[in-house]
């Protein structure tokens, strides 16, 4: 055949030949034009012949830290949580409130109080859980988890070399942390592991172990659902370690990755390929035992979705694929094509994804898209320095500037409105949250006015001065978004008749700010809770917690608050730890350290073939709840991508009349 | 630094200090027979007049913008006071479009807009015309910083080469080899922003080009007869270089300064775009341009902001550019 071709195209004339090569060269080129842009399927059937199905998701950068121990931010995260099981995991579907589930562990730990005030809580790991088949284990075969795996991960939070974020934070808690990491400061910094053993973890046999803590500490068990305490296997540790070893098909040295880019867990699907800044592709782990799809927890009208899925084996698609996109316009266009399965509505595809009825427009809700609302547990406010001379003294100021600020503006320029107003630092969901609270100091001009008056600036002016007070709004301003809010914020507050000055600052000059209290209001500031848990939030505001080694930024300290925070902190949730919650909501509203602003939320679009199996944002993905029809993936996309075929003979038909007209234009010339 | 700059009335007396020194530059180059000659070429030139009176109303306008008075509690500037009662919308709204910018929920407008508004609703005309300002203090302090330093260089460095030529090249060889973009955030982020930190950074990076250029002329005048008879005659140094070597380059300062100031409009939208540029609440082509980032990729398109900041831009820089060619061929000796 090849033959015959290249026979007739040596017969061919002069000037037919170089268009035969073009059309040929052309026709090699396109065979690989379409638009999809996610690489082929991992595999194309399942061992057991059924279709591979295969999840396209996305995140915004690159991640920083694979390392169970050390990684904290959300990101991270997202991509850890499908590889790294944890001791316990929240409900995919209960938000409200938040609720905690076994996962590696076969319940919930049951707590003993001690007589001299310290705390056991017996933990039990399901038996049969295997770490993922990696080549740092013999042959190759992960091994069953074991109780000295999860005494091996406290022992890591203790060695200062791991760095973890969060080791000073339980070293307060659980025995024996704070001896293990003295003494490998002792040694050098050098942290071993046969040696300093964390007696605050004590194995009972293979699969039970009791955690010991100095006091009482209910929220122990949120950090158990957190992959800090996720149990890591030592092999995994030692073996990828970045250094070259004789690993080659032929003994030939090639480097192996640090551990903290090559997690090896248990969790429900293995990293199978990371392409640096473009995607994760995860596939399902054939072992995984570990979780099923829940059995209730979600309301009825999610049963025609959830309801066939109860009691089904995790994960629920056979790939994951990850991409990462730093800008957000792809991610809408993708997902307008169909090759993005779920799409997080920001400001700038607001408009023309939803109506004046807060629902779907009509042309993407004929397309059969889905529309969920998702609030974070999280609280956004501008902190005032109670330690400055002007803001920090004068309550009165502080309410009126909170009553000159309305956040309902910056919740439509950056939320498209969907963000709900904070009327407490608590946000939904959290345990101690009030559904009917109102801030009386909530936006209210008249007020605000007033306030400014009593507080002894009538109409804004300084009378030292005469001049308008003029007040510092510290703020990061790293995007136009960014500077657009702290604009908004400054001239919010100049309702007043006062002056704001905005000053900018990177990221790392705010954070050394806040750090020495070097600022009159800071805006930008809040909290996104590690844990949905009152103690959680109001720690903020404790006077032990300064910084630099804490987080009360506004400095701000009350004894009444403080006391009844020491007292909440350690209660397990009853009808008495509520009423301390509502008391501090209330000292904190009256004393008005910081002006609210809102609860992060945001509209999240799910496509026809992918509806929402799990509601819970506490949760960084939820990949394996997560569930795909394929069939008619491919069929929308089909539909929607459907090629136009008119420009093309437009295209050539013009491209030909230029050259005549070129070629009229020669000739004319040269006649 | 950053904040003694960014003082109103230090911006002002800047302000006259620069037009005072232009008006200075003009008038003393006026009696050198050279640049009348030249003047007399420009005249005739009319694509040189034309873009030279766009960028005169872009200076009075800019100018206009600085001037402040008191006005209710406050200070406003002339343009300011033109715009005084034109409102503020809630958010964006589109060319003369009766309600903001939104298919969930429109707005009815408090006025109407010729150019629309932007995400905050302030008037996009007006912030348009405003930022006129804003690229006449960045060109005119820049300007200030790094013309006198080139040309003083460049003339040391021409007129008694040696070691001093050495110590000169090897500075500017060094400031030259540090990639611009980076040495400019540096700069900015360890002086803070502002316009006038904007004007230092690019003040103290943009100098090397026209030090060069003068070190170049100067090596050449220095080898034509007039400097020799001026040496023979026993001036001192100092006489030779201000009164004969300077006013023979000062066409290629006028001519640099033309050409850079656009450059330097351009600079300043550039580095706002990376966020290192004006600071929050100045009307700038930078932060309209800047702000167009995520405007473009909204649904319904805001095109508005986008387009007036470009075409005020480019019609500033394009005449700064013909303006400069048009002195180029004004002073060019071959012209015979």
């Amino acid at each position: 055949m090849k033959k015959v071709c290249l026979l007739r195209l040596a017969e061919l004339s002069g000037v037919a030949r170089p268009c035969l090569a073009a059309i040929w060269l052309l026709a090699f080129l396109l065979t690989g034009c379409h638009n999809d842009p996610n690489p082929k399927p991992w595999r194309e059937k399942r061992a057991d012949g059924k279709p591979w199905v295969v999840r396209y998701a996305s995140m915004p950068e690159e991640v920083r830290s694979l390392d169970p121990q050390v990684s904290y931010d959300s990101i991270s995260r997202m991509v850890l949580e499908p590889v790294q099981d944890c001791l316990l995991e929240y409900a995919p579907m209960k938000i409200d409130p938040y609720e905690l589930q076994p996962c590696l562990l076969e319940s919930i730990p049951s707590r003993t109080m001690n007589a001299d005030g310290t705390v056991d809580y017996l933990c039990k790991l399901k038996r049969g859980i295997f770490f993922h088949d990696d080549p740092c284990f013999p042959r190759g075969k992960g091994r069953e988890l074991v109780a000295a795996d999860v005494h091996f991960s406290i022992q890591r939070l203790c060695d200062p070399k791991v760095e973890s974020p969060i080791s000073a934070n339980l070293a307060e808690y659980i025995a024996g942390m704070t001896e293990a990491t003295d003494a490998a400061k002792r040694n050098g910094e050098r942290f071993d592991y046969a040696t300093m053993k964390v007696s605050g973890v004590e194995a009972l046999d293979s699969h039970t172990f009791k955690l010991h803590l100095l006091k009482p500490y209910p929220q122990i068990l949120y950090w158990m659902a957190m992959h800090f305490m996720a149990p890591v296997a030592q092999e995994a540790v030692n073996y990828y370690d970045g250094l070259p070893h004789a690993d080659g098909s032929r003994g030939e040295m090639i480097s192996r990755p640090l551990f903290r880019f090559h997690p090896v867990g248990t969790g429900p699907f293995k990293i199978v390929e990371w392409v640096r800044g473009q995607r994760f592709r995860f596939v399902r782990n054939e072992n995984y035992r570990t979780t099923v799809f829940p059995s209730e927890g979600w309301p009825k009208e999610r049963d025609a979705v959830n309801g066939p899925l109860a009691g089904h084996a995790l994960p629920l698609v056979d790939e994951v694929q990850l991409g990462i996109f730093r800008e957000l316009l792809p991610m809408w266009l993708l997902t307008r094509q169909g090759y993005l399965d779920r799409f997080a509505v920001q400001k700038d595809a607001f408009n023309s994804l939803i109506s004046a009825t807060k629902g779907l427009t009509p042309k993407y809700a004929d397309r059969g898209l889905k529309l969920e609302k998702a609030v974070e547990v999280s609280t956004f406010y501008i902190s005032f320095n109670q330690q400055d001379p002007v803001i920090g003294t004068n309550k009165k100021l502080r309410q009126a500037l909170s009553c000159a600020y309305n956040p309902q503006g910056f919740i439509d320029i950056l939320y498209g409105g969907v963000a709900p107003i904070a009327q407490q630092l608590l946000s939904p969901g959290v345990f101690g949250y009030q559904k009917d609270f109102r801030n009386p100091y909530a936006f209210n001009l008249e007020k605000g006015r007033r306030l400014i008056a009593e507080a002894g600036y009538p109409n804004g002016i300084d009378p030292a001065t005469g001049q308008p007070l003029k007040i510092t709004m510290d703020t990061t301003a790293n995007s136009s978004a960014e500077r657009q809010l702290a604009e908004y914020e400054q001239r919010q507050l100049e309702q007043l008749g006062i002056h704001v000055e905005v000053v900018e600052n990177t990221f790392a000059r705010m954070l050394e700010k806040e750090d020495q209290g070097n600022f009159q209001i800071a805006a930008g500031t809040g909290w996104g809770a590690d844990y949905p848990d009152p103690e959680n939030y109001f720690f903020l505001f404790a006077s032990s917690n300064f910084p630099p080694t804490g987080k009360n930024i506004n400095r701000y300290k009350n004894p009444e608050f403080d006391q009844l925070f020491e007292k909440m902190a350690s209660m397990e949730n009853s009808p008495e730890r509520l009423e301390i919650a509502r008391k501090l909501n209330e000292i904190l509203i009256e004393d008005c350290p910081m002006v609210l602003n809102f609860h992060k939320a945001y509209f999240v679009v799910t496509q026809p073939w992918s509806p929402e199996t799990q509601v819970n944002m506490m949760l960084e993905g939820g990949f394996k709840y997560m569930t795909v029809d394929p069939a008619l993936r491919e069929q929308k996309r089909r539909e929607w991508n459907a090629v136009a075929l008119w420009p093309i003979p437009v295209a050539i038909a013009l491209v030909i009349a230029g050259l005549g007209y070129a070629v009229y234009i020669n000739r004319r010339r040269n006649v | 630094m950053s904040g003694f700059f960014d003082q109103l009335w230090v911006q002002n007396a800047l302000l006259f200090l620069g037009f005072g020194l232009f008006a200075a530059l003009i008038v003393s180059g006026s009696r050198n027979e050279r640049w009348q000659r030249a003047g007399r070429y420009l005249r005739g030139d009319r694509t040189g007049m034309v873009s030279g009176a766009i960028i005169a109303i872009y200076l009075l306008v800019g100018a206009l913008e600085t001037l402040q008075f008191p006005y209710q509690n406050g200070t406003v500037s002339v343009i300011g006071w033109f715009f005084r009662n034109v409102p503020i919308e809630s958010t964006y709204s589109a060319p003369l479009a009766a309600t903001t910018l939104s298919t969930s929920d429109p707005q009815p407008l408090k006025g109407r807009h010729l150019l629309g508004t932007d995400a905050l609703g302030k008037d996009t005309f007006a912030q348009t015309i405003r930022a006129c300002r804003t690229a006449l203090i960045l060109g005119g302090f820049t300007s200030a910083i790094y013309i006198p330093l080139g040309t003083l260089l460049g003339i040391l460095a021409g007129y008694y080469r040696r070691w001093v030529d050495d110590i000169i090249q090897y500075v500017y060889s060094v400031v030259a080899s540090v990639p611009e973009i980076l040495l400019l955030v540096a700069i900015i982020i360890v002086l803070e922003k502002g316009l006038g930190t904007m004007s230092i950074a690019l003040g103290t990076t943009g100098w090397v080009g026209l030090c060069r250029l003068i070190r170049g002329e100067t090596m050449r005048q220095s080898e034509r007869p007039y400097v020799a008879a001026a040496r023979a005659l026993g001036q001192s140094h100092w006489r030779i270089i201000t009164r004969h070597l300077l006013p023979n380059v000062m066409h290629l300062v006028l001519i640099n300064f033309v050409l850079g100031f656009s450059g330097l409009v351009l600079a300043e939208a550039t580095l706002t775009y990376l966020g290192v540029g004006s600071p929050i609440g100045t009307a700038s082509w930078g932060i309209m341009i800047d702000g167009a980032r995520s405007e473009l990729s909204r649904e319904p398109v805001v095109w508005w902001n986008l387009t007036a900041a470009t075409f005020a831009l480019f019609g500033l820089v394009l005449s700064l550019n013909l303006f400069g060619d048009a002195l180029r061929r004004a002073f060019d000796p071959k012209r015979g």
